[in-house]
């Protein structure tokens, strides 16, 4: 009882946080009871929803959800069939549908570039049709490729000769030049591989601490939606929205079994990754002993490289950069074949241990700071 | 002396090539009327190509009527037209022009249908109109498609025009049927020869501007 007592307090707390936020922010667009039918098929259903304005808003949900439609109808790639939208506070009906994608920024999938023109240019589409000179177009996308992390020498190739990798972040590059306030993404990271897609995720939260843009951005990946929003917004199949809140309420109180069976049975796993590892401490880097067997961490130019054991060398697990939430450390420790986690520096320099005792005493203190019971 | 022989002196004769009814007049006829019909179906063919290549409407009206053009013979249809029309121009035209449209039609329109949909879906969500979207993005992409359409119906209205002598006008094809008229094998050949080899100089210079105007997607092509 005491802990129902506990969670509903918490929940209302950060619920009006979330009102002051939005009424201090204002609303970027607004969803009004819009409905999207195919013929008689629903394909969004009476979807009421407003979208804080410099924030990254992240719709999620299985396939055939409606999540794309209902941002494709932001910019009316899809036009809603009942309802309105709003914009800034205007009707998106207002404007021309061209006028409208002008101003919202816009990334796709498979990044969707211009073969038959140069990086450079593809940045540059928007400026181009807003009749911004050719050179003074070309010069913010040289500054934009910088902003995004692409080498300079990429301005004159073609899209073919890029990474999947690099073609998405011309795609970001090219929404940013739009310079428009709105960003819609949809699904933008699911075609490149797992390695390549963290780096683009920790890169668009380093832009949005930069730029507060307002984002929409869809995705099928809850990890990926807890990762990035700011908001997220669960959509059910059949096109109704099931939850709206922030990652750590929906995960927390999942409004009905399809949230909470969409978030998923390592929905305990996820929270961790609320929870600040900062209080652990980091142990030296010496020779450590387990139990049974001796370990030592093998450094190679600073950066940890392996475990060396018995005259053997183990490939390390997972590295717990310096900042990380306390699901990084759990995951160092439960990855790493001595048991101990490496931590890191952000350039990569081995710094200290953590020890799994520390981590899984810091995991049952989140759980008594969370339900206040022991 | 065989045949060749006969041709190669028909080539090597006085005034073979220059002066009233020599080769370069019977050339430039030839060029004149292809060229002539070219236009004219270009001028049918490329709109329609390009409006059901963007819109995707009316595709399967494309395909049956390319099919059905293509399966008209172009000899019957002269023969009708100019029973119709009377002799004169606009009869080879017209029976021509509907040869040539077949294949710029079927060029132009899969060449617009097989630019990337999400491509084209990129470009309307960055804001560019339907027509920007046609002429920025969708006819540069089209183009070695579309140049294929053109080297294809051109090649087929050099080899046809030939018939147009058929109803007393110049071209090639003169050689032709005055040959067989007199059972003269040799000038016939030679026809033949003149023919074939102005289609393949025709078909070399299209090429080399196709790859003029084709636009480079990598810098190897560039």
């Amino acid at each position: 009882m005491d802990s129902l007592v506990q969670e509903n307090g918490d929940s209302q707390a950060s619920q009006a946080d979330r009102q002051k936020d939005r009424s201090e922010t204002g609303a970027a667009i607004e969803f009004r009871s819009v409905t999207k039918k195919y013929g008689s098929h629903t394909v969004v259903e009476n979807l009421s929803l407003t979208i804080p304005s410099g924030k990254i808003t992240v719709f999620v949900g299985p396939s055939g959800c409606g999540k794309t439609t209902s941002l494709r109808m932001i910019n009316r790639m899809v036009e809603h069939t009942s309802g309105e939208i709003l914009v800034k506070g205007q009707p998106n009906t207002e404007s021309s549908p061209h006028e409208l994608r002008r101003s919202i920024g816009y990334v796709l999938q498979q990044a969707g570039l211009m073969p038959h023109r140069k990086i450079i240019d593809n940045i540059a589409t928007v400026p181009y049709l807003k009749n911004v000179p050719k050179k003074q177009a070309r010069a913010q996308a040289k500054e934009l490729m910088k902003t995004v992390g692409l080498s300079e020498d990429l301005a004159n190739r073609y899209p073919a000769q890029l990474s999947g990798g690099q073609a998405q972040r011309v795609g970001v590059a090219r929404a940013l030049a739009s310079e428009s306030d709105i960003i819609l993404m949809d699904e933008p990271f699911s075609a490149v591989d797992p390695v390549v897609r963290a780096d683009l995720q920790q890169e668009i939260l380093r832009l949005q601490e930069k730029f507060h843009r307002t984002i929409i951005f869809v995705t099928h990946d809850i990890d990926e939606a807890i990762q990035l929003g700011d908001y997220i917004a669960v959509f059910a199949t059949g096109g109704r929205l099931a939850q709206f809140g922030t990652p750590e309420e929906i995960l927390r109180e999942p409004a009905d079994d399809f949230v909470s069976g969409f978030v998923g049975r390592d929905r305990g796993m996820r929270r961790l990754t609320f929870a600040s590892a900062q209080n652990l401490p980091i142990h030296p880097l010496e020779a450590q002993d387990t139990p049974w067997q001796k370990w030592q961490l093998k450094i190679k130019d600073g950066m940890p490289a392996g475990w060396e054991t018995e005259g053997r060398t183990i490939p390390g697990g997972s590295l717990f950069v310096e900042g990380g939430t306390l699901r990084d450390a759990l995951d160092s420790v439960l990855s790493s074949p001595s048991g101990w986690g490496v931590v890191v520096d952000r350039q990569g320099k081995a710094i200290g241990l953590l020890n799994s005792d520390d981590v899984l005493d810091a995991t049952e203190e989140e759980r008594y700071r969370r339900y206040g019971v022991a | 002396m065989n045949i060749f022989e006969k041709t190669w002196l028909f080539f090597t004769q006085d005034g073979a090539w220059a002066g009233t009814g020599g080769i370069w007049q019977r050339v430039a006829e030839h060029l004149g009327y292809s060229g002539l019909i070219l236009i004219c179906a270009a001028v049918i063919a490329v709109p329609i190509g390009l409006l059901v290549g963007h819109t995707g409407r009316g595709e399967n009206a494309v395909v049956a009527v390319t099919g059905a053009l293509r399966s008209l013979p172009t000899l019957g249809l002269l023969t009708l037209f100019a029973l119709w029309l009377g002799l004169g121009l606009t009869a080879p035209v017209l029976a021509l022009v509907i040869l040539a449209i077949s294949p710029l039609l079927a060029g132009v329109y899969s060449g617009i249908a097989a630019v990337d949909r999400v491509t084209v879906d990129a470009a309307r969500a960055q804001g560019m109109t339907e027509s920007q979207i046609l002429f920025r993005v969708e006819l540069p992409l089209a183009l070695p498609l579309i140049f294929g359409g053109i080297r294809n119906a051109a090649l087929q209205v050099i080899a046809t025009v030939t018939i147009m002598a058929y109803i007393n006008l110049g071209g090639l094809g003169r050689y032709l049927i005055d040959g067989l008229a007199v059972r003269d094998y040799p000038r016939m050949v030679a026809s033949v020869i003149l023919v074939a080899a102005l289609a393949l100089i025709v078909d070399l210079i299209l090429s080399l501007i196709q790859r003029a105007v084709t636009p480079a997607t990598s810098k190897e092509l560039s």
